[in-house]
């Protein structure tokens, strides 16, 4: 079961749209913080993902256990969301 | 109670058919009546139905009267999960047309050929409208006069697509290859397949590593392929941009955005576009753009968490040099999606590139590719999806055979 999931955007990044598409199918709801908007996050997204990249999708599960997913990439975020 | 479901119908009637073929998929009996035959059924019809002239009127054999059920409002009445049913049809089904990729090409196809009513299935691994959907701006791509976003004209695509029925699928594909019917099975990442009568190869292609040392270790470190994506966090840094092309030029014009100083380092000489070397020589007279032409990066180095500088040398004097850098951003040339491919009859050329025929047709027949992936394609978005259209129109032709 899910907390809450939280994903680092930027307006103009193509992947960070798919992520907000497959969330929207599977039905879960997110907290979107829009790095251009928000800029002073810039450095809570690096440090939570080590990389200077978005988007980065935090997934906090029921037990507060953090997953975190660089990038899009349906072979973790799938499975992160069960 | 009865033996068998009774279905009142008429050969005209879509729906009459649509539950037919359902209660024939799960093998279930029914008597099927043809209203039009006689009066005596259509009154018979009539009179189930409360005098509602509504086709199919089913009535199950525990009594139950269903009026006109669309197929999961049927399975229902019968106890089945719509789920379990939609999971087994599209393993036992065998689709019109697989097209794999869903950037401009395919979605171009997809426009016409669901609009033939073309059974089309769209199976996307990354972002849908691909490579065009990570450009910042696409400036020749007809119709739009001020120029498109990549994410704009990729959302349009989509949109359009997905008006006549087209669905995008997020799904891998693994392989592929011809049954002895002629059908072709298309292997998918999950373990899951597709059967389909012709298959569209539209992987489109990828942006090229640099191949130094330190790529690697640095990505989304220091180091890009997206300029879109990660531009953002360059704001007042210094980067470098590696390449000479079109897409270099694009890319590093967006990025004067953010970055306070950009370095271009071209291997030979710039060719872009005209309009693109304008605009970029004016930056390079506000100071804001270097370009080091016959320059070639040699490793990017970094402290084990992030780039910090960059080591070129010049292909002329062979002078060699370490800058320091915070990011840099690579666009030296594009790789073909065809991973896939490789072990299937599909033949590729020597850079993997898929080799077609003068009707967009592989060397497996009914298999099709347009786009960035055909061997010979001009890499133009509006080229992809004039190819798209042809290989569409190509595609029904080869179904009607």
């Amino acid at each position: 079961m899910l907390k809450g999931v939280t994903i680092f955007t930027t307006n103009t990044c193509a992947y960070c749209q798919m992520v907000k598409k497959y969330l929207n199918i599977k039905g879960v709801s997110y907290e979107e913080v829009n790095l251009d908007e928000n800029p002073h996050r810039r450095s809570e997204a690096m440090e939570i993902s080590g990389a200077l990249t978005v988007p980065v999708t935090v997934v906090t599960k029921k037990d507060d256990t953090r997953e975190i997913i660089v990038g899009y990439n349906l072979s973790k975020l799938a499975p992160a969301l069960v | 109670m009865s033996d068998k479901i009774d279905l009142y119908g008429a050969d005209w009637c879509p729906d009459c058919h649509r539950s037919r073929e359902l209660l024939d998929s799960l093998s279930i009996e029914y008597n099927y009546f043809d209203i039009d035959s006689s009066d005596e059924l259509k009154n018979k019809m009539l009179q189930i139905s409360g005098g509602k002239n509504v086709i199919p009127t089913i009535v199950l054999t525990d009594g139950q009267i269903l009026q006109e059920p669309s197929n999961p409002e049927l399975l229902k009445a019968l106890n089945l999960n719509p789920e379990e049913y939609k999971q087994d049809k599209a393993e036992k089904e065998i689709r019109d047309l697989v097209i794999v990729g869903a950037g401009p090409a395919a979605l171009s196809a997809a426009v016409y050929t669901t609009r033939e009513r073309i059974d089309t299935v769209i199976l996307e691994k990354g972002v849908i409208g691909g490579m065009a959907a990570v450009t910042d701006l696409i400036d020749n791509y007809p119709g739009f006069e001020e120029g498109i976003s990549g994410l704009d004209l990729s959302d349009k695509l989509e949109k359009q697509a997905e008006r006549f029925g087209a669905k995008v699928e997020f799904n891998e594909v693994t392989g592929l290859k011809l049954n002895p019917n002629k059908t072709k099975e298309i292997s998918l990442v999950d373990g899951s397949k597709l059967v389909a009568r012709s298959v569209l190869i539209a992987t489109g292609s990828d942006y090229k590593k640099v191949g130094v040392p330190g790529e690697a270790e640095y990505v989304s470190k220091g180091v890009h392929y997206c300029a879109t994506c990660d531009g953002a966090f360059y704001r007042d840094k210094n980067i470098a941009v590696i390449g000479g092309g079109n897409s270099a030029i694009q890319e590093t014009i967006f990025l004067t955005r953010f970055a306070s100083h950009i370095d271009l380092i071209v291997r030979s000489s710039v060719k872009a576009s005209d309009v693109l070397v304008e605009k970029i020589n004016e930056f390079v007279a506000q100071g804001k753009i270097t370009i080091h032409l016959t320059t070639v990066p040699l490793s990017f180095n970094g402290d084990g968490k992030m780039i910090n500088s960059i080591s070129l040398e010049n292909t002329v004097s062979h002078e060699k040099k370490t800058m320091p850098i915070d990011g840099i951003f690579v666009f030296v040339g594009l790789n073909p999606n065809t991973k896939f491919l490789q072990g299937t009859n599909v033949k590729l050329d020597n850079r993997g590139f898929v080799e077609v025929d003068s009707n967009l047709e592989t060397a497996i027949e009914g298999v099709f590719a347009a786009g960035d992936v055909r061997s010979g394609s001009t890499m133009q978005i509006a080229s992809a999806v004039g190819e798209g259209a042809t290989a569409a129109l190509k595609i029904r032709e080869y179904l009607e055979k």
